[in-house]
């Protein structure tokens, strides 16, 4: 499905105006200033984690494609066991639906999320250490691999699929056109865990690790991916189970990033990227020396 | 509340457990005591899935399907809905039978001749929408066989006690006729929704309004949900098409029916004969000077080419004949075909009537130069037979050569389809004087839900939508300036369809109570908000339906258990009762 060109100019405009002035509060132009004179080492440094993320993205958007069909013969469909676990949770809380908070969690579900994943990429570039940087690309890496194995084996509708009798999908019959950017990011049958979820809970972890550096960074990212994480299931497009789960990946991918990600290993993944057979060949040699 | 251990049934293992105690110390006849009761099965709660689309297809079917699944679970039975792809779903209902409850729509039809090979106990090993529901009744299979040989009113009589048959049995529980709503824009075409055409065909009588703006005039562009059509273009592989597909338009049948009638299309003449020897046969001649899109001349080889493939898609390479999924129930009347000449072919029907066997003229005909190389066996993940698939039902045809007004000119899975005019088609410069081939390109476009697709009309993104939507995104849709909606009647009714294949919907008592949680005329008004008509019987709203099985107010043979959508559950329960089954103290059904 192509997206509307008005709809992407729109979602970037509004990105880049909350990036500029969250910018200014959080990170200061000192920080920023220092770019001027570093930015090919600064650039140097973030390369590796940046073609590490890119390279998951670019995997994920080739998979997407066929991992609907591939999902479809190997995937266990657990629509029916979410919903007789969990109930009727997700009408529950849309029973305090209201014009003014579908609109709230509408902005925040398509803009909020967009801006939330944005922000620590460029307030962590500006630090002099690397290291925040490097643990973001890597975190969002981790989690959008994960979330892609857990898509191929398990097969799930929203609740706005199952249940149109008790729930209203709030997001698309106010804009019906978000759905266009929303389904191209994700098939319909690829909700659990609800990646919304994770990314933003791993935006709050970092922000929490690193609330010394940027103290106010702390409060906005949890309002925001708190927010994000009401919107999935206000907006009726995931259960909480989903959101459950992606909690864990959110968690879990910080924790695998700090724990196995050192600069080291992140370089080595992004030079197999890029030269593979060069990399096969030295991880050959090095093994044929050591014996 | 968990029963104290004194009153509790004695458990499996439990007697397992006693049975090796039982070994060491007791005699034969406890050991014996110990068998039959360990073999013999404890009666289990009725468990049933319901498999349906999401709601983001077919919102209509899941909430019917939500409603069936509420009743059953008051009725006490421990019912789960599994929501399917629409082609997963027909892969399961059609092809695997792997179901025990589906919520769809039935294929479009309008000779009742349709229900001999949706039912008669003949068709039940074959795939598709022959009798995917697995019923075997002589009785009704006699009066399947009855209407196809009589005319006139021996045959409306025929056909009512078919339609008694059927509402008796229950292969499958009614719900109702939809009405296909439209939305369009009138600024760029117009003389949408013409009075006895379906889309896509209809496209072919819209015009050019006199005073349309600048632009593009010679693409007609279209919104549809169902993306089957981008990644399959497969005429006869049934789990890809939908009701009115659009492959209607790449593939042209001898005759077509339109304005109500059967009326020669491929074919200039076509002769009728009955003779008491031969049966009924049809002499049919084609159109001067045919071509396939890729140039080869259609002949009257390519028909006789097309009615024996269709007939068995192996042409007798296999140890088995694979016959075609679709159109089943008009290949299946033609017994013999023959070409006289390379304009001319002959068709024998036996001992049928005229009105019946014109249907089996209906059929695409294909090329043999492309058809011919794929009959031979194939095995595909996905569908359980191991043999007996041919390589024509399975292969996606992603480059379709038919004789349609409209070839394929590219295609981008999930995303678009773009048709172009096929300029040698008998329509480009002449034919039937309604039709006439208005734009040079059809640009299909897919959107993720009905709302989505409504807003591409709305922005004027597109001309109009080319699957129905749902009622409820009517309320988003403001019609006026060159936006208007429209509303046909459908012929594709929902509904309920049981496998009586597996227990217990194999007893006809059983699916009546079934049909008895489902409220017809509720489900019309609240789900449909209206734009339907609740039915008792497949021809409902046709001249065939006999008056005594018309809709008043409630089913006139398994009328819903309860009033306005409100499930009476003792009454429900009773009719269970009635059809013999019981109730445990937690008031879970037993099968």
């Amino acid at each position: 499905m192509t997206v509307p060109v008005a709809l992407l100019v729109v979602v970037v405009a509004v990105t880049a105006a909350l990036l500029s002035v969250t910018a200014t509060a959080v990170v200061g132009w000192r920080r920023f200033a220092r770019l001027r004179t570093e930015y090919r080492s600064t650039a140097r440094a973030a390369i590796p984690s940046v073609a590490v993320l890119a390279g998951v993205l670019g995997i994920n958007s080739v998979v997407r494609e066929v991992g609907v069909e591939i999902s479809w013969l190997i995937g266990w469909n657990i629509t029916g066991e979410i919903y007789a676990i969990e109930g009727n949770l997700v009408p529950a809380i849309q029973s305090f639906a209201h014009p003014w908070l579908t609109t709230y969690f509408s902005l925040i579900y398509v803009y909020g999320y967009v801006f939330l994943l944005t922000f620590p990429l460029v307030a962590y570039l500006v630090l002099e250490d690397m290291e925040w940087f490097r643990t973001t690309a890597i975190a969002y890496a981790l989690n959008y691999a994960i979330g892609l194995v857990m898509y191929l084996l398990f097969i799930a509708y929203g609740p706005r699929n199952l249940l149109p009798d008790l729930t209203e999908p709030l997001l698309y019959t106010n804009w019906p056109s978000s759905q266009f950017l929303v389904s191209e990011v994700n098939a319909n049958t690829n909700v659990f865990p609800s990646l919304h979820t994770s990314l933003s809970v791993t935006v709050i972890v970092l922000a929490y690790r690193t609330r010394r550096v940027y103290p106010r960074w702390l409060p906005i990212a949890t309002l925001v991916g708190g927010s994000v994480v009401v919107s999935t299931m206000y907006l009726a497009i995931h259960w909480g189970l989903d959101v459950l789960a992606g909690i864990g990946l959110g968690v879990g991918s910080v924790w695998l990033a700090r724990t196995y990600a050192g600069a080291d290993d992140v370089d080595s993944l992004a030079e197999l990227g890029s030269d593979p057979f060069g990399s096969l060949r030295r991880a050959i040699s090095r093994l044929w020396n050591a014996r | 509340m968990e029963p104290s251990d004194a009153t509790a049934p004695l458990s499996r293992r439990k007697l397992l457990g006693g049975v090796s105690v039982g070994l060491a110390t007791s005699s034969a006849g406890c050991l014996q005591y110990a068998r039959s009761l360990v073999n013999r099965d404890s009666p289990q709660q009725v468990s049933v899935t319901i498999k349906t689309v999401p709601a983001d297809d077919d919102e209509a079917a899941v909430q019917i399907a939500r409603t069936l699944q509420k009743h059953m679970t008051a009725s006490g039975i421990d019912a789960e809905i599994e929501l399917l792809e629409a082609s997963e779903l027909f892969r399961d209902v059609l092809l695997n039978q792997s179901f025990d409850v589906y919520v769809a729509q039935f294929p479009p039809h309008h000779d009742p001749d349709f229900l001999r090979s949706a039912l008669h106990s003949r068709f039940v090993t074959e795939q598709g929408w022959q009798n995917p529901f697995g019923v075997s009744d002589l009785g009704l299979d006699e009066r399947l066989a009855d209407q196809r040989t009589t005319t006139g009113n021996d045959r409306q009589r025929a056909v009512a006690s078919v339609v008694e048959s059927v509402a008796e049995i229950q292969p499958f529980a009614m719900a109702c006729f939809p009405k296909d709503i439209t939305v369009v824009r009138t600024d760029r075409f117009d003389n949408w929704g013409t009075d006895g055409l379906d889309a896509p065909f209809s496209y072919l009588a819209l015009e050019r309004p006199e005073d349309a703006p600048n632009g593009d005039p010679t693409t007609l562009r279209i919104v549809q949900t169902d993306d089957r059509i981008t990644k399959n273009l497969n005429p006869i592989a049934v789990e890809y098409r939908r009701p009115n597909p659009l492959t209607d338009v790449l593939y042209d049948p001898l005759a077509r029916r339109y304005d109500g009638d059967i009326r020669p299309w491929l074919a200039t003449d076509v002769t009728w004969r009955r003779l008491d020897d031969t049966g009924v046969t049809a002499t049919v001649e084609l159109r001067d000077g045919l071509s396939w899109h890729d140039g080869q001349a259609l002949t009257a080889a390519d028909v006789v080419f097309t009615y024996r493939f269709l007939d068995d898609t192996s042409l007798g390479t296999g140890n088995m004949s694979v016959p075609s999924p679709r159109f089943r129930d008009r290949t299946s009347l033609v017994e013999s075909i023959e070409r006289l000449d390379d304009r001319t072919v002959r068709f024998g029907f036996g001992d049928t009537v005229e009105a019946v066997a014109a249907r089996a003229l209906t059929v695409p005909v294909l090329p043999s130069h492309v058809w011919e190389e794929k009959t031979g066996n194939t095995n595909i993940a996905g569908i359980d037979i191991s043999e007996g698939v041919t390589q024509a039902l399975v292969w996606a045809n992603t480059e379709p050569v038919g004789s349609g007004p409209f070839r394929v000119e590219s295609r981008t899975p999930a995303e678009r389809l773009v048709l172009s005019r096929f300029d040698d088609h008998f329509l480009v410069g002449g034919g039937p004087d309604r039709f006439h081939v208005p734009f040079e390109r059809l640009v299909v476009r897919m959107a993720p839900s009905d709302a989505a697709a409504v807003s591409l009309v709305t922005d004027g993104a597109v001309d109009a939508t080319g699957d129905p939507v749902n009622p409820r995104v009517l309320d988003s849709v403001a019609e006026e300036g060159p936006i208007a909606v429209h509303v046909e009647d459908s012929r594709s009714f929902y509904h309920v369809g049981f496998n009586a294949r597996r227990e217990p919907f194999g007893n006809v008592r059983f699916r009546q109570a079934i049909a008895r949680l489902v409220d017809a005329e509720y489900v019309a008004e609240t789900v449909f908000d209206g734009y339907a008509r609740p039915a008792a019987t497949p021809l409902a709203g046709t001249s065939w339906e006999p008056p005594e099985f018309r809709w008043a107010e409630s089913d006139p043979v398994v009328p819903f258990a309860g009033t306005d959508g409100e499930l009476d559950v003792s009454t429900a329960r009773n009719a269970f009762r009635e059809a013999g089954y019981a109730y445990d103290d937690d008031g879970r059904l037993l099968k």
